[in-house]
């Protein structure tokens, strides 16, 4: 087996973040932070078009439909992963989660898919906001997540 | 105290990402940092063709395009092009990442994989850390990029290291005598100093 080479490197993002200048954290984040802000309600509008996407697979279900599954969900996650849209994100996650273990062992079951197609429609109707009954929602859909794995 | 600074008005940063709502969103975040120049492509076949013609900086991407993905992308800049763009620092953004990527993660040669939820604050202490990445950069046969160890330690208990700097994890036994407590406290005693 050959040696590894080792090498010490400074890269040109650190001479040049090393310059004098620039701006305070405070305010970049708070640019960023504005910025960012500008597209919430464009991307809230594709995660609701994705979340319709999911309705209308568990009502046709068809065949072989992992891939399709876990794109949307994939897509609300990396759309909601912008913003602060807690159960909306968590229930996002775990659906995709499902959707790529239960490919992957060739162990396809709507059910656990529908639970949480469901959660995700009653999340967003009720504004993304986290409070009791969205957290026995997401405890609910761990579950089934977990019952779906095994 | 002044507050900590950061310095990207001399910086390119070149964003990947299929989905265009995320990258439009992701260019937005970087226009707030204040960088230089944004360079936005929606394929990592797309950003190969950047690195041809160009450096950048910093490189962020976010893609699960079967043809080429951020993984294969990283695996192509740490050996397929040339020092200095070969170190470019990667962030590695991902949403889900499913049961065969993790690994793929480890072993590809980013330098950050950030899992969303992505906030500007997340991204920016990456950022800021990346600017005092002290981390070598390795090449071998089966692994080129920086040196996935956050920490040198040293090999593992019990293990031969593999490099040449690798120290040995067995201290062995004392070869002087210990030093006295008085010998102790003068090495940690305050001392004036004339200017």
């Amino acid at each position: 087996m050959t040696e590894p080479v080792i090498t010490r490197i400074q890269t040109s993002l650190a001479q040049q973040m090393a310059q004098p200048g620039g701006r305070t954290l405070t305010d970049v984040q708070r640019r960023a932070d504005e910025r960012l802000g500008r597209h919430k309600a464009e991307v809230m509008a594709e995660i609701e078009a994705a979340v319709a996407g999911l309705e209308s697979l568990c009502a046709a279900r068809p065949q072989a439909p992992g891939a399709e599954v876990y794109r949307l969900a994939s897509r609300v996650v990396d759309l909601a992963g912008f913003f602060d849209t807690g159960p909306l994100f968590d229930a996002g996650y775990s659906l995709a989660d499902t959707a790529d273990r239960m490919t992957a062992a060739d162990a396809w079951d709507w059910p656990p898919v529908q639970v949480h197609v469901q959660a995700l429609r009653l999340i967003l109707n009720a504004g993304c906001e986290r409070n009791a009954a969205t957290e026995q929602l997401l405890s609910g859909l761990k579950a089934v997540a977990a019952k779906a794995r095994s | 105290m002044a507050e900590d600074r950061i310095n990207l008005e001399q910086s390119t940063v070149l964003l990947v990402d299929d989905t265009p709502q995320a990258l439009d969103m992701l260019g937005s975040i970087f226009q707030g940092f204040g960088v230089k120049e944004q360079i936005k492509r929606p394929s990592a076949v797309e950003a190969v063709k950047v690195l041809q013609q160009r450096p950048v900086d910093l490189i962020v991407i976010d893609c699960g395009d079967p043809e080429m993905d951020g993984y294969a992308f990283t695996r192509w800049l740490r050996r397929e092009t040339p020092a200095p763009m070969r170190y470019t620092p990667v962030i590695l953004v991902t949403g889900h990442a499913s049961q065969s990527k993790v690994q793929e993660g480890r072993d590809c040669g980013v330098s950050f994989v950030i899992t969303k939820p992505l906030t500007p604050a997340v991204l920016l202490k990456r950022i800021l850390w990346l600017a005092g990445d002290e981390r070598e950069f390795v090449e071998c046969e089966t692994y080129v990029g920086p040196d996935r160890r956050v920490r040198n330690f040293g090999p593992p208990v019990g293990m031969t290291g593999r490099r040449k700097g690798d120290l040995s994890a067995h201290v062995g036994h004392a070869v002087e005598e210990n030093m006295d407590q008085a010998d102790i406290d003068m090495l940690l005693k305050p001392q004036r100093v004339s200017l």
